[in-house]
């Protein structure tokens, strides 16, 4: 109620019945996924039974806050589609392919990163952003080493 | 359904004005696009018994369509659609016919898409993140359009298949030379050079405005009759060899896996219950809500191999003239839009010979073909013939 000078502009995810632990882990600056029990696919994003088989015998696997990827793919979006992202402008979006579980994908924006630096394959890490007093944002920024 | 080739027809095709400001109700604009289609066919109002239309939350109902048309309908069907929305409906309308339930159908879409809602401008974050199969993934990062939801898609294509920022280009060009055939284009007296083109900036990668569709008032009907009822209208039928009316990608979060479309699984189904190849169809109208849709589908479709599609498009062959003549009437990119049917509309005119004598018309076609893309997610398509 303090912070309405600050207060973050844009979208923030929704909580629901089948993400919350995804969200709930983000919070904690944490990735976890959901995965299925009896075909061993992951679900992302995570829903209501596994997507690949219909199993109702999914679970949550944690992967801490080490969390290595490649960009898969992107797009540069230079106008704001949504409110808050007027003042960052270029906006880089882009599909991080997990070094871990290639087969997930995960979309974010990629933070400190000159759009002329950008490209497929490029190395990039999670990192989380604290949007609000008790959630977080995973992004993305180029790997470090 | 292939055991529908050639048992049913479109018989009348018709639009409104299209502009940027119609002062019009969506209601005076399905009229007038259904009185046009009706007066195409030789037809009277009351000769309709179903009425259809697909809208995103813009348009009128088609009761009330009928209702204006002073006709009392005997089925009305509004679905929440856009891309492949007109093929689907199309065998909707053939299903009722060949079930006894209907006559003859009249399909429309009428939308103020300038004036009134416009679909490339983002929508309410909270219901997008509601609407969207999770959309908690997507809309906290700010991409809230198609062009940036395709995008995803096109920037990973164009790497792994070789297509460029031209090719692209190319595209568009070919559609923007073919509106400036049609005086009714609503870029007709814009032609666009590839100078101009590469200098225009994106709006959001790989697109810029001239790889986008328009956005306008608008509205087009079109009939869809039996072959033998067909036989009592005006105008020359155009027959539907078959359909692949709604396929969809395996997974409701299309980002989920970006290598496939649902385009890719409506061309099997397609070209085997139409009993054609790609090589027989004369002409096309691939949609094309942006550039990169088309070079996707000419892919999907068969009409060029994975890793040629640039030079396909580069070598003019969507041009009238070359190898696939699409989008003859400019398409999406440069004529009008109303998802879709007013590309459907035009490989109607071309099999009727409707421009026959002018630089319009594709000499002698026989055989087209219309593709849907409601995105990714969901695709479909019809092959006709006359």
């Amino acid at each position: 109620m303090t912070q309405a000078k600050t207060a973050y502009q844009k979208p923030i995810p929704l909580k629901d019945i089948d993400n919350a632990p995804y969200w709930d882990a983000a919070d904690k600056h944490q990735l976890a996924l959901q995965k299925c029990d009896d075909c061993n696919a992951y679900s992302q994003p995570p829903g209501p039974t596994c997507a690949k088989c219909g199993s109702e015998n999914v679970s949550w696997e944690q992967f801490g806050d080490d969390i290595k990827a490649t960009v898969y793919s992107y797009v540069v979006s230079y106008r704001p589609f949504l409110p808050g992202f007027q003042d960052e402008l270029p906006t880089i979006i882009a599909l991080a392919q997990l070094d871990k579980v290639p087969e997930v994908k995960i979309m974010g924006n990629i933070l400190n990163c000159e759009e002329k630096d950008l490209e497929i394959g490029m190395p990039i890490q999670m990192t989380w952003v604290d949007i609000t007093e008790d959630r977080a944002l995973p992004q993305w920024i180029p790997a470090t080493n | 359904m292939g055991t529908i080739k050639d048992r049913y027809a479109i018989v009348g095709v018709g639009e409104s004005e299209r502009s940027r400001k119609s002062g019009k109700t969506p209601l005076h604009l399905a009229l007038d696009a259904a009185n046009a289609a009706i007066k195409d066919a030789g037809l009277k109002a009351t000769d309709i018994d179903g009425f259809m239309n697909y809208n995103e939350g813009d348009s009128c109902t088609s009761h009330q369509l009928a209702t204006y048309l002073g006709v009392r309908p005997k089925y009305v069907k509004d679905i929440q659609g856009g891309g492949a929305s007109t093929e689907m409906l199309i065998a909707d309308a053939v299903a009722l016919i060949e079930a006894g339930q209907l006559n003859t159908v009249l399909i429309y879409r009428s939308m103020n898409g300038s004036s009134g809602t416009r679909v490339g401008r983002g929508y309410d974050p909270d219901m997008l993140q509601r609407a969207l199969t999770g959309g908690s993934f997507v809309i906290p990062y700010g991409s809230a359009s198609p062009s940036q939801w395709f995008g995803m898609y096109a920037t990973r294509h164009m790497h792994e298949t070789g297509i460029t920022k031209e090719h692209l280009g190319h595209v568009c060009l070919s559609f923007y030379e073919h509106a400036q055939r049609n005086p009714k284009a609503f870029l007709h007296g814009k032609p666009l050079t590839m100078e101009n083109y590469l200098a225009t900036p994106d709006i959001s990668s790989p697109f810029n405005i001239h790889d986008s569709c328009l956005e306008l008032d608008e509205g087009n009907a079109i009939i869809v009759t039996s072959a033998k009822k067909a036989k009592d209208c005006a105008s020359k039928p155009v027959y539907i060899m078959g359909m692949a009316a709604r396929q969809c990608h395996p997974h409701a979060h299309y980002w989920n896996d970006i290598d496939q479309v649902a385009s890719d699984y409506v061309a099997e189904e397609l070209y085997e219950n139409a009993g054609v190849t790609p090589d027989d169809i004369d002409v096309a109208s691939i949609y094309d809500c942006f550039s990169w849709v088309v070079m996707r589908q000419l892919e999907a479709y068969g009409f060029a191999k994975r890793g040629e599609v640039g030079d396909f498009v580069a070598e003019g062959n969507l041009k009238i003239g070359g190898k696939l003549p699409t989008n003859t009437a400019g398409g999406m990119l440069s004529e009008g839009y109303t998802h879709g049917m007013n590309n459907a509309i035009e490989i109607v005119r071309q099999l009727r010979h409707d421009y026959k004598g002018t630089d319009r018309q594709v000499e002698d076609c026989k055989i087209g073909i219309c593709t849907g893309w409601a995105g990714p997610d969901i695709a479909g398509a019809m092959i006709l013939r006359n």
